[in-house]
């Protein structure tokens, strides 16, 4: 069966088996697709970007991407270097409000999406 | 599972993954500003920023020399083609309107009163008639002059003769309306 190359597999032609798993996939796509194009989503990133650079969670991250900087020369650096040093940890350090704020509204969104 | 225990947890799991996507996207956009900030410079670098709060302080410091007469400081600054410029502008030239020598720094009060925009000025030209006024500057534009007392002379004449008649040329030197019968 030919696939062209960037689609995402659909539950009817793909062959992967893990039933669960693979609808879980799906899930989230559906999700991700009611989120854009209800425009939840971008109200959502607007959210959690005022949301992050409020608490100071921004700066953090940018200083975390300068000592990287440093210490690996400005010429060296890559978009994906930086993203894979900061990622854990700006991942960790969400604020609970925050973190709590944004899964109530998307956990509401799921819901009303009748999903 | 089933039953809405089941449907809670994997919402919850769902929008802890959404939640993820979100903080994925920012922490990306956040890694490439800083990724150009870094590649383009714009970010001084710790050598840079030290040598420029130097700089900064050497500056304040030449600033805050009382040995230095602060006026002369602050004004004969350098530009970058290395021009000073004195505070007052100190070149003489001929005012257009009156074609007296005027100094350049004195220049705009020089035109209030010469143009008549200042009060004091308006006041004396309106007490001249307006018609008169009027046609002052009619016969500005066929010819220009360049000295007052003309004008002024030729105006009160009007003012005094039958006013809005004139059109004859007055620097010409004959004032023909005003000499009646010859």
């Amino acid at each position: 069966m030919k696939h062209s190359v960037n689609r995402p597999p659909t539950p009817d032609e793909d062959d992967a088996s893990e039933g669960f798993e693979k609808d879980e996939v799906t899930l989230r796509e559906i999700i991700n697709v009611k989120l854009v194009e209800s425009g939840e989503k971008e109200n959502l990133m607007e959210l959690v970007r005022d949301r992050l650079v409020e608490c100071g969670w921004k700066d953090e991250m940018r200083i975390a991407c300068r000592e990287h900087v440093k210490k690996k020369g400005r010429k060296d650096v890559t978009v994906d270097e930086l993203i894979r040093v900061i990622t854990p940890k700006g991942r960790a350090s969400v604020p609970d409000s925050v973190k709590a704020e944004l899964l109530n509204r998307i956990q509401n969104f799921i819901v009303s999406a009748a999903l | 599972m089933s039953g809405a225990d089941g449907n809670k947890s994997s919402h919850t799991e769902l929008s802890s993954q959404v939640f993820l996507d979100l903080v994925d996207s920012v922490i990306a956009d956040v890694a490439s500003e800083c990724h150009r900030v870094a590649r383009l410079g714009l970010d001084r670098d710790l050598e840079v920023v030290e040598e420029e709060l130097r700089l900064s302080v050497e500056a304040r410091a030449k600033v805050a020399d009382p040995s230095n007469n602060l006026e002369t400081n602050t004004k004969f600054v350098v530009d970058i083609f290395g021009q000073t410029h004195p505070p007052v502008a100190s070149e003489v030239f001929n005012c257009m309107n009156c074609g007296r020598q005027i100094v350049a720094g004195r220049f705009a009060p020089h035109l209030e009163k010469c143009m008549g925009k200042g009060r004091k000025a308006r006041a004396k030209a309106t007490r001249s008639t307006t018609a008169a006024a009027q046609n002052r500057y009619a016969r500005h534009s066929p010819n220009p002059r360049y000295s007052p007392y003309p004008n002024s002379v030729s105006e009160n004449q009007l003012a005094s003769g039958s006013p809005g008649v004139a059109d004859e040329d007055c620097t010409n030197g004959t004032v023909r309306e005003n000499v009646k019968g010859g």
